[in-house]
């Protein structure tokens, strides 16, 4: 089964060195579950923390040269338009739920998917081949533990959850055989936008505290009750907020 | 949420009487009516008599004030709304909670919850209360309406106005088409979303349907902007709210004033045909005892304070909770290694923790930093974990948990 | 003619069996890669190296050395005796049999000596199999030998028993030579020319630092192919070095992974990379198992893949060491155990990206951001708020610079490193930090088998320490100094590095420091590995910790044969589980000394024994307990007792 794996360019929160994305690298490990050699596409300006996704296990990787700073859709809705009219069309796309280093708006599989008219799910924490032909199994991740497998006929385009499993460890020595083919960028509509209005150096804020006292009222320190008690307290104080209900549903 | 900075220069502008004349003269006097963040005043009276927790039943008359900086129980909230004017609050009846009613809004706020197991979780609470924030600040007083799938307990409380259940959809595509039906129809001002699974999914399909620009993950919301990351957290934009936004976990606080009334109204489309891209949809639920640590959202942990091993994992299958354990227990082989809690473990994400006989180690706590609700029982009254829990029980694990299965065992029958 | 008469054409078979069966091991060996050796140098090192460096260790079991003496002496001598014999006149002679009786006689004793070590019951790190086969062909031979030369001496009284003691050794001798390829004979030549063409010449020559011959030396990162997947990329006098391998077990009873449980039994290993280049015949090992074995596929061969569920090695048994040289120190035949497994480990981590999923962590975070804790370059001083801790960068230069590590990022290492600091200013050194410009040192990326991560950041710790002007690096980290004081080197970098025990000697015997005596404490000294045994430095830290008045009590396992922590290696990222943990074992030894306190001198040899729960001994590092001296010398009234003077070591 034919992939494409897209890839942005994360750089390290830390050293603000490119990396690849954590997501993109397990999107990589779930596509070389379907494909012996996934190939990777990013439209930038650089390659250097893109290239470390051959370390991850793609078997070659497309680069869009777009300037710096440039939407990225119009050279990656291309680029694919002509793989899918290609002799060997790919049959899936992987994401990250939003690709990192631009806008990160998490758009652009949703706009490549009405582009192209591919169905897209998103949140994937594993796929395999349907047993129908042309058919993928997609198990998307939801909340406490649940999952959702849907059938979807391909080609289709994927976004990946971080619970989807770990990413292939790096390789050095894969990375080096990989084949980088790189491709001039389209003539661009409009001239790159460099920086938006409004933009300006982040500032850290932050969060919500998670610990919270007792909702429920009351003392919350039980000096030695009866064990009878204490389990009493315990079953109230998960059910008040809304932890587990026990009981006959 | 952080704090807005004071800019002297347009304090200064605001206390400016008149600038006739040579000097500007300032009226240094002047008391502010808001903070210009929007940001809402600490009233420590209010707080006070919130946590009025009764006479002393000595005699003298002296008053008993529970200092706890527990949040305000809303039904206190409400008595205590009841006292004090300039709130819109009316009782609906005699010894109920008020009611807080909008009748006629100028615009409407809407906010996608996901009630997963038809429960408002905390993340659903935070987009209400960034709606109610929205709506409560724009000009006329705007209403709330929660997107959901289902009527379900405490939106009032939450602070959702209005309430448009959609039909149930089996696929992201047809939510999306409905959820578009409901902004033709309805034309709210604001649409809010969670940033999460299926919210963040069907934020993008809107964006996407209706053309119309997304601003998601936001980091800070008020009244007068909406901020968040982008180019990797080194940079960050900020707007006036926008019209589509999903807001991230922890950013805004959920809403705990006075409850609104949740009525529901019609704006809920039909849904088109099927999706034909879809073959088939099946709901696979999620296995407590199964699940991976980092997933759960319920974790039953065992320490040094448990012997009966047998006992404890019996235990956590009835609770319905991930089994855990600390180091300890974990190097003992007495527990297998991926159960184990702490920094060198796994760090949890899960909204609530039972310590059974866990002192608490500093890398045991570092592994529970996320959790909302820790509950712990343990013999030692001095542990740190009792000092972190929201409920602490001072007792023996090995004599409570067999008190718990008899409990969970009578509730089944 | 006698039967005697055959036993020199006996020897001539044996010989000629013999080297057929060794060519073709040698055409085995031929089919690893080439290697630089020097061979006049060797074969002239030859007799000091086995009389002096080997002799050395395998004296340290006197039974062995007992044992070996006269078997291979009395073997040698009586083959040498009867090759001579070829000549007629003296085959003639009764007193020329009588000399080849004798020397049967010797091999006869020391094959005594050996089967008492085996039986009725062998020693259990000793290998059963055909090695428990061994002295009984030995003793066959050795007896029939004897008894033959005997009756030749004796003027042949009894022709008819003579043959057939003749037969006997005949039967027995041709048993060894033909094994002498593939069975226990093979370690004799193998072993001789290991010991010529050994890979690391440097660790026989006396006048070189230990540290000289324990440093990993550097993979060529365009070669074709990176680290070792078949025993055909291995060097062949590498393969020659697994050949010659007598399954004496040291290496076991020395690991410490094989004693927590883990499965990795150093001997074990050695046994499957000889047999793996074998190829044809599967293991023949009778030695005990790895512990926990994991089940593998068991494909060899000269070009088959070694470190694979299918192949000889599975990799838990790879990731289990702890690269602590134990075994290395305790080998007699000076194989090079952790240099087979780092090769391994960098074909598993450069080719196959096969890390144990838990180590794939610290090797992402190093490559992403140089540190392998992920956390910023920036935050490494921050502990020291508030304490005087110079800039290189503000001064340009200094006598010392001080190389903090990992530790800085550690709540427990700093408490060590503030007391360093201390102590550093409260003698008045001349010292500074790289601060923000310090990047891991890459010993963990290294060990690991991440060879181009480590080799990105030498080169760039290199590059920045050519900035500055300094005399010396003192670092308090024992992989730090390996790392940088030998490994270095090999990308321009050379550097005096000090270790802190030992600059802190030389503080208090200069007289710099007047710490005050804390007599009427009872500790013990955990030697680092990258200290000790790695580079020799046992010395200096027991000489502090005498200094400071403290008693002394030896672990079982101490100085350069100390017992690992557990900590070296990444073995705590790759966290292969086991029965114990390596730690629990170590602070055992610790109790059994019944001292208080352990003192340590490397923050991971701190970090894993602060692991061990229950009630334990308390660690501390030595500068801390000189620190804790040095304050309470302040607070003492001059006059008062100083501590001891410092006796040189």
């Amino acid at each position: 089964m034919k992939t494409i794996v897209l890839l942005s360019e994360a750089k390290n929160p830390v050293s603000g060195r490119q990396q690849p994305s954590r997501l993109e690298a397990q999107a990589i490990g779930l596509a070389a579950g379907l494909d012996e050699a996934p190939q990777g596409l990013h439209a930038g300006s650089s390659e250097e923390g893109v290239a470390a996704g051959l370390g991850h296990g793609l078997g070659g990787l497309d680069v869009v040269e777009t300037p710096a700073g440039d939407d990225p859709l119009p050279a990656l809705s291309a680029f694919l338009r002509r793989a899918f009219a290609g002799d060997a069309p790919p049959a899936l796309i992987l994401c990250g739920r939003r690709g990192e280093g631009g806008l990160e708006t998490g758009l652009v599989p949703y706009l490549l998917a009405e582009m192209l008219g591919l169905p897209i799910l998103a949140d994937a924490v594993a796929i395999r081949p349907g047993e129908a032909p042309e058919t993928l199994v997609v198990d998307q991740a939801m909340a406490k533990g649940a999952r959702r497998r849907i059938t979807v006929r391909l080609p289709a385009i994927v976004t990946v959850h971080p619970l989807a499993p770990p990413p292939l460890p790096f390789a050095f020595g894969r990375m080096r055989r990989g084949e980088v083919r790189r491709h001039p960028a389209p003539a661009a509509d409009a001239p790159a936008a460099g920086t938006l209005a409004g933009e300006r150096p982040h500032r850290a804020r932050p969060k919500l505290m998670r610990t919270a006292g007792t909702a429920s009222g009351g003392a919350n320190l039980h000096v030695g009750p009866e064990p009878e008690e204490a389990a009493r307290l315990i079953l109230a104080y998960l059910e008040d907020n809304g932890i587990r209900r026990y009981g006959p549903a | 949420m952080s704090r807005v900075r004071k800019d002297p220069r347009a304090e200064r502008v605001a206390r400016t009487l008149s600038e006739t004349g040579r000097r500007p003269r300032l009226d240094l006097g002047r008391r502010e009516a808001g903070p210009a963040s929007g940001r809402p005043r600490r009233d420590p009276w209010r707080e006070w008599a919130a946590s009025l927790a009764g006479e002393s039943d000595t005699g003298n008359g002296r008053k008993r004030y529970d200092r706890s900086q527990r949040q305000m129980n809303r039904v206190e909230a409400a008595h205590f709304a009841r006292t004090r004017d300039g709130l819109d609050a009316v009782d609906v009846s005699p010894g109920q909670p008020a009611l807080r009613v909008i009748d006629e809004p100028a615009f409407l706020v809407f906010a996608v919850v996901a009630a997963a197991g038809g429960r408002l979780s905390r993340f659903d609470r935070q987009v209400l209360g960034g709606a109610r924030l929205l709506a409560d600040a724009g000009e006329g007083g705007g209403a709330v309406v929660a997107i959901a799938a289902e009527s379900i307990e405490g939106l009032g409380e939450a602070g959702a106005d209005r309430l448009v259940v959609m039909p149930r959809a089996s696929t992201q595509r047809e939510r999306a088409e409905v959820l578009k039906a409901a902004v033709d129809a309805l034309s709210p001002r604001h649409v809010l979303f969670a940033e999460e699974g299926d919210s963040a999914d069907c934020a993008r399909r809107l964006s996407v349907a209706l053309g119309e620009p997304l601003f998601p993950d936001v980091e800070h919301l008020t009244a007068r902007q909406a901020v968040r990351a982008i180019r990797n957290a080194g940079a960050e934009i900020g707007l006036a709210p926008p019209r589509l936004m999903t807001l991230g976990e922890d950013r805004a606080r959920p809403y705990e004033d006075v409850p609104c009334e949740a009525r529901e109204i019609e704006g809920g489309g039909e849904i088109a045909s099927p999706d034909p891209a879809i073959l088939s949809v099946e709901i696979i639920p999620g296995d407590p005892a199964k699940l991976a640590l980092s997933e759960t959202d319920f974790v039953v942990s065992a320490g040094n304070g448990v012997s009966d091993f047998g006992a404890f994992r019996d235990l956590a299958a009835a609770m319905k909770g991930t089994p855990g354990a600390s180091r300890v227990v974990c190097d003992a082989g007495l527990m297998p290694r991926q159960a184990q809690v702490g920094a060198s473990g796994t760090v949890l994400a899960a909204d609530c923790y039972l310590a059974l006989g866990i002192s608490g180690a500093p890398q045991h706590l570092q592994g529970i930093a996320g959790c909302e609700h820790v509950i712990a029982v343990n013999t030692d009254l001095h542990a740190a974990m009792i000092e972190r829990a929201g409920l602490a029980i001072v007792q023996d694990a090995q004599l409570v948990m067999p008190a718990l299965l008899n409990l969970l065992k009578e509730r089944e029958a | 003619m006698t039967a005697a008469a055959f036993l020199p054409w006996l020897i001539v078979a044996m010989v000629l069996v013999a080297a057929v069966q060794i060519g073709r091991r040698v055409m085995l060996w031929r089919a690893g890669k080439t290697a630089r050796v020097d061979w006049l140098a060797g074969l002239k090192a030859l007799p000091r190296r086995y009389l002096v460096d080997v002799h050395h260790v395998v004296d340290r079991d006197k039974s062995a050395s007992r044992m070996h003496v006269p078997t291979a002496g009395g073997l040698v001598l009586a083959s040498g005796l009867l090759v001579l014999g070829l000549v007629p006149a003296l085959a003639a002679s009764r007193v020329y049999w009588a000399f080849v009786a004798l020397a049967f006689l010797v091999m006869g004793a020391g094959v005594v000596l050996e089967v008492r070590r085996r039986y009725p019951r062998a020693l259990p790190r000793l290998s059963l199999g055909r090695w428990q086969r061994l002295p009984v062909h030995l003793g066959v031979f050795a007896a029939g030998g004897l008894l033959t030369a005997l009756l030749a001496a004796l003027g042949n009284p009894l022709p008819a028993l003579s043959f057939v003691t003749f037969l006997a050794a005949a039967a027995a001798g041709l048993a060894l030579a033909g094994t002498a390829g593939t069975g226990p004979m093979r370690h004799a030549l193998a072993g001789a020319t290991h010991l010529v063409a050994h890979p690391r010449p440097r660790r026989f020559d006396p006048a070189s630092q230990k540290g000289e011959a324990t440093g990993l030396r550097p993979l060529d990162l365009d070669a074709e192919k990176l680290g070792a997947e078949t025993p055909a990329d291995f060097a062949w006098n590498r393969l020659l070095a697994f050949d010659a391998c007598v399954q004496c077990g040291r290496c076991e009873a020395a690991c410490p992974a094989f004693a927590a449980g883990q499965p990795l039994s150093p001997k074990h290993l050695i046994a499957d990379l000889a047999a793996a280049a074998g190829g044809g015949h599967a293991r023949p090992y009778a030695g005990m198992p790895y512990p926990n074995e994991r089940a593998v596929g068991g494909a060899a061969g000269l070009d088959a893949p070694i470190v694979s569920p299918e192949g000889l090695v599975h990799p838990d048994t790879l990731w289990s060491c702890t690269t602590c040289r134990a075994c290395v120190e305790e080998c007699p035949m000076m194989i090079e155990h952790v240099d087979a497994i780092v090769d391994l480990r960098r074909f598993q981590t450069l080719e196959l990206g096969a890390v144990p999923m838990k180590a794939e962590e610290p090797l992402a975070h190093s490559r992403g951001c140089d540190e392998p804790n992920g956390r910023p370059l920036f935050e490494r001083t921050d502990f020291a708020a508030g304490m005087s801790l110079p800039r290189i960068v503000e001064k340009g230069e200094a006598e010392v610079l001080l190389w903090l590590g990992q530790a800085a990022y550690d709540l427990r290492g700093q408490r060590t490193l503030k007391a360093l600091i201390q102590t550093l200013n409260s003698a008045g050194v001349d010292f500074a930090v790289l601060g923000g410009q310090e990047r891991d040192c890459g010993d963990l990326a290294r060990r690991l088998g991440d060879e181009a991560t480590f080799q990105r950041l030498a080169r760039a710790n290199v590059e920045t320490l050519s900035r500055y002007r300094f005399a010396r690096i003192l670092t308090a980290d024992p992989h730090a100094l390996h790392v940088i004081r030998n490994e270095y080197p090999a990308f321009g970098g050379s550097y005096d590095v000090v270790h802190h025990t030992a600059f802190l000697a030389e503080l208090v015997e200069s007289g710099r420091l007047a710490p005050a005596s804390l007599a009427g404490r009872a500790i013990t000294y955990h030697d680092p590995c990258y200290l000790g045994r790695y580079n020799g430095e046992v010395e200096a830290p027991r000489a502090l910790l005498d200094a400071l008045g403290l008693e002394r009590r030896e672990m079982a396992r101490s100085g350069k044969r100390s017992m690992c922590c557990g900590g070296g290696g990444g073995a705590p990222s790759a966290d292969i589980p086991g029965d114990t943990r390596i730690p629990d074992i170590r602070m055992g030894q610790v109790k059994e000394t019944g001292a208080k306190t352990v003192a340590v001198a490397c923050p991971q040899c701190t970090a894993m024994l602060e692991g061990v729960t229950g009630d334990r001994a308390e660690v501390k590092d030595v500068a801390e307990l000189l620190w804790e001296a040095v304050e309470a010398g302040r607070r003492t009234p001059a006059g008062a007792a100083p501590a001891r003077e410092l006796q040189p070591a």
